[in-house]
């Protein structure tokens, strides 16, 4: 079975920890986010390790510091998805143009993983008849 | 004299709603950037409404070609957080499934590549051979893709032993086509000409730009998450993991033909030392406590990355799907530059790429 060990950390701490893991070799599997029952945003940054993933995680954050001037590509995609699903702002990270959805979707305001269900069928609707 | 080239979305040579943006002097690509999303389905918010069971049927649909990978993934997570125990037969038969569909998955790359090499005879002998594997997942599952095989806490279906010895006996006529395939692929000059020296990506960057599976394989990048963090028995079967060193597009070819090797010889072990006992746990739907986890599943196109975040309630409170594409993708561009415009729709390809399952 697959070790899964999670480590808190804050946000000052999201640099020093993808540059300790970048000179120690390791790959940055995924930068995971969701939002919890009381509205927190949960961020957190999975290394492959020898003993298995190690996930990092930031709890109620709502801006954090880019670590793709550190990984490149492997974290760039990952935080431009989570600031366009959930809005975590990523300082550093040009978000200029959406991933996934079309850039006139929503009003301007992507974040589907945050929005309820209901509303988000409203305004899919709302905006198919404009 | 500069040019902007647009390839897609919906390009004939990929059948993949993906658009690449490249930036050339003359002939020669000079930097290129890609843009997906033109297929996104917003399953990870639906899985938030979805129970466990029914979770399953959802994240099948991610993929038609991994259909059985993505399925096994969210059933992993489910167990984990549920401390659910595996029987080993169960466990087995999920190992025969994604390693008959990573040699479903590699065949049919191979023949898309030959047709984009302008090898046609090659890439219909390819897709001939195929259908060899298409029939047994249909014989063991009911159906040729979205086979339902899995379910929290085991496999759906059995393998009975008439069929378990029929399916050994299909192996042997499996290999023989490899054997002819690599052949053709590793000799013929129309496959040297137009793959050798094309696409490079180097070990240092598949690292960085976080490339995994065949594509990491082909930059020499010595990565498998069946061998580094193992899951359903993986670590109770003998299998290499190839890697080439030319880090072009001619070493991906060679690492897919490499790979069918191997998954025979995982199935043929499963199949030979098939553990008796039950298959499942029952199929009531799991009580799931509290609780997250992180799951890795290697994917014919690489690492599949599944988070599930549970609440103690019926349904997935956060559901999080990254694809290999997912990680592939970003490594096209390093590798358009400096390539020309005529081989940007092979070597876009040449990732193994479903940017469906990327977007999902």
């Amino acid at each position: 079975m697959q070790n899964y060990q999670v480590i808190p950390i804050t946000a000052a701490d999201v640099v020093p920890t993808a540059e300790r893991m970048r000179a120690a070799g390791r790959m940055l599997i995924m930068i995971h986010g969701y939002i919890d029952k009381d509205g927190n945003k949960l961020v957190s940054y999975e290394y492959a390790t020898d003993q298995g993933i190690a996930s990092y995680a930031v709890s109620g954050a709502d801006v954090l510091p880019t670590i793709s001037t550190i990984y490149s590509a492997a974290a760039e995609w990952p935080e431009r998805e989570l600031n366009e699903l959930i809005g975590v702002e990523f300082t550093g990270l040009d978000t200029s143009s959406r991933l996934f959805l079309p850039d006139n979707l929503l009003e301007g305001d992507g974040h589907i993983l945050v929005m309820p269900l209901e509303e988000l069928r409203e305004k899919n609707i709302k905006a198919k008849e404009e | 004299m500069s040019y902007t080239i647009p390839i897609g979305p919906y390009h004939p040579a990929l059948e993949e709603p993906v658009h690449a943006r490249l930036y050339t002097d003359g002939e020669i690509i000079s930097d290129a950037e890609v843009f997906v999303g033109y297929n996104h389905r917003g399953i990870e918010k639906l899985a938030t409404e979805r129970n466990f069971i029914q979770t399953i049927v959802l994240v099948e649909r991610v993929c038609g070609i991994c259909s059985h990978s993505h399925a096994l993934n969210y059933a992993l997570c489910v167990e984990r957080i549920a401390q659910m125990d595996v029987p080993r037969r169960g466990q087995y038969i999920r190992v025969i499934m994604a390693e008959l569909e990573r040699l479903h998955s590699h065949y049919l790359w191979l023949g898309i590549a030959c047709h984009l090499l302008g090898h046609d005879s090659l890439f219909m002998r390819i897709w001939d051979e195929r259908e060899i594997i298409m029939d047994v997942l249909e014989k063991i599952s009911g159906n040729r893709v979205n086979y339902g095989m899995v379910i929290p806490g085991g496999s759906r279906r059995d393998i009975n032993d008439d069929l378990r010895r029929e399916l050994l006996q299909v192996l042997e006529h499996i290999v023989p086509p490899v054997d002819r395939i690599k052949d053709i692929l590793l000799n013929d000059k129309t496959v040297a000409m137009r793959t050798q020296g094309v696409g490079l990506l180097t070990t240092e960057d598949a690292l960085w730009l976080g490339a995994v599976g065949p594509h990491a394989r082909a930059s020499n990048l010595k990565i498998d998450v069946r061998r580094d963090m193992p899951y359903c028995c993986y670590d109770e079967f003998d299998f290499d993991i190839p890697v080439w060193e030319s880090c072009d597009v001619f070493a991906r070819v060679v690492i897919r033909v490499l790979e069918c090797y191997e998954s025979v010889k995982i199935i043929r072990q499963a199949l030979e030392n098939l553990p008796e006992g039950p298959i499942h746990l029952g199929n009531k739907i799991p009580k799931v406590p509290a609780g997250e986890v992180v799951s890795l599943h290697e994917a014919p196109r690489g690492q599949l990355v599944y988070k599930l975040v549970t609440d103690g309630g019926p349904n997935n409170h956060r559901l999080s799907v990254h694809v290999p594409t997912f990680r592939n993708a970003p490594t096209i561009p390093t590798m358009l530059r400096n390539n020309t415009v005529a081989d940007a729709g092979l070597i876009i390809a040449c990732i193994d790429p479903c940017f469906s399952c990327l977007d999902r």
